[in-house]
């Protein structure tokens, strides 16, 4: 296209100043000649002028095309962004809406499903002592002594106490470093 | 792009006044009726400068258009004719 549009401006400019300059005007057959040379050469100039001018429209249509289209992303990108902050916030809204008790538990459940802690409790409550860990812990948080501890949740009295002994506190041990 | 399409259209205008001699080249009567378009041209493009807001809001262009119009017009007769007469 940008050829044809140079090709036509050129013989455009050709067909007027050439015929003018080298044929003589005396002649019939020269001034014929000239007359049709410059129709032809507006009707050349005309062309190029039409493509031409259709050539800016179209830059300017596609320049139009490429704001709108980075107006659109760009209006796209924040809209997400501001519904992004918005559900954040609600969220965030929801959870201070919610009584206290219920936020540690869901805190609580939070943490026993993605810490690593929960999976050392699992699997230390996967042990067959842990039972056993547990009502020594209720029996301790009960006021419980040793000594009763051992002999009615370890069944280890008489001979077999000073044993008990050491099995509560390697149970004690175990359970609390693991914890 | 918008440079050559106003270029061209302005070579196309030098080339009609061009033609416009050459026509008034054939025949003396030609020539006269020739004369009197080119008056008329004359007469309207001096109007054109009186009433070139009225204008303006007519054809629905600036001011500042119009009279780039008005001159080029000029400009195109006196290169058109210029060309036609030198050679």
């Amino acid at each position: 296209m940008h050829l044809k549009l140079f090709v036509l401006s050129a013989s455009s400019v050709v067909l007027w100043l050439a015929p003018l300059a080298t044929l003589n005007k005396t002649l019939d057959i020269h001034k014929a000649l000239q007359g049709v040379s410059l129709g032809a050469a507006i009707a050349c100039a005309v062309a190029a002028g039409n493509i031409a001018r259709e050539q800016a429209e179209q830059n300017d249509i596609e320049e139009i095309k490429t704001r709108a289209i980075t107006a659109d992303v760009v209006d796209e990108i924040a809209t997400s962004a501001y519904i992004s902050q918005q559900q954040r916030q609600q969220e965030a809204e929801l959870i201070l809406a919610s009584p206290s008790d219920e936020v540690e538990a869901n805190r609580q459940a939070l943490e026993a499903i993605y810490s690593e802690s929960l999976q050392d409790n699992t699997s230390a409550s996967e042990h067959p002592d842990y039972l056993m860990y547990l009502e020594i812990c209720k029996s301790r948080e009960a006021g419980k002594s040793i000594t009763w501890i051992v002999e009615n949740i370890l069944k280890m009295g008489g001979r077999k106490f000073s044993d008990g002994k050491v099995k509560l506190q390697t149970l004690l041990n175990k359970f609390e470093e693991e914890k | 792009m918008r440079a050559m399409y106003l270029a061209n259209y302005f070579v196309a205008g030098c080339i009609a006044f061009s033609l416009l001699g050459w026509v008034a080249s054939l025949h003396p009567i030609a020539f006269r009726a020739v004369l009197c378009f080119l008056a008329a041209i004359a007469i309207a493009w001096g109007l054109s400068w009186l009433l070139d807001f009225s204008l303006s809001k007519l054809l629905k262009i600036s001011v500042a258009d119009l009279q780039a119009l008005l001159i080029s017009g000029l400009a195109m007769l006196l290169i058109g004719l210029g060309v036609f007469l030198c050679t």
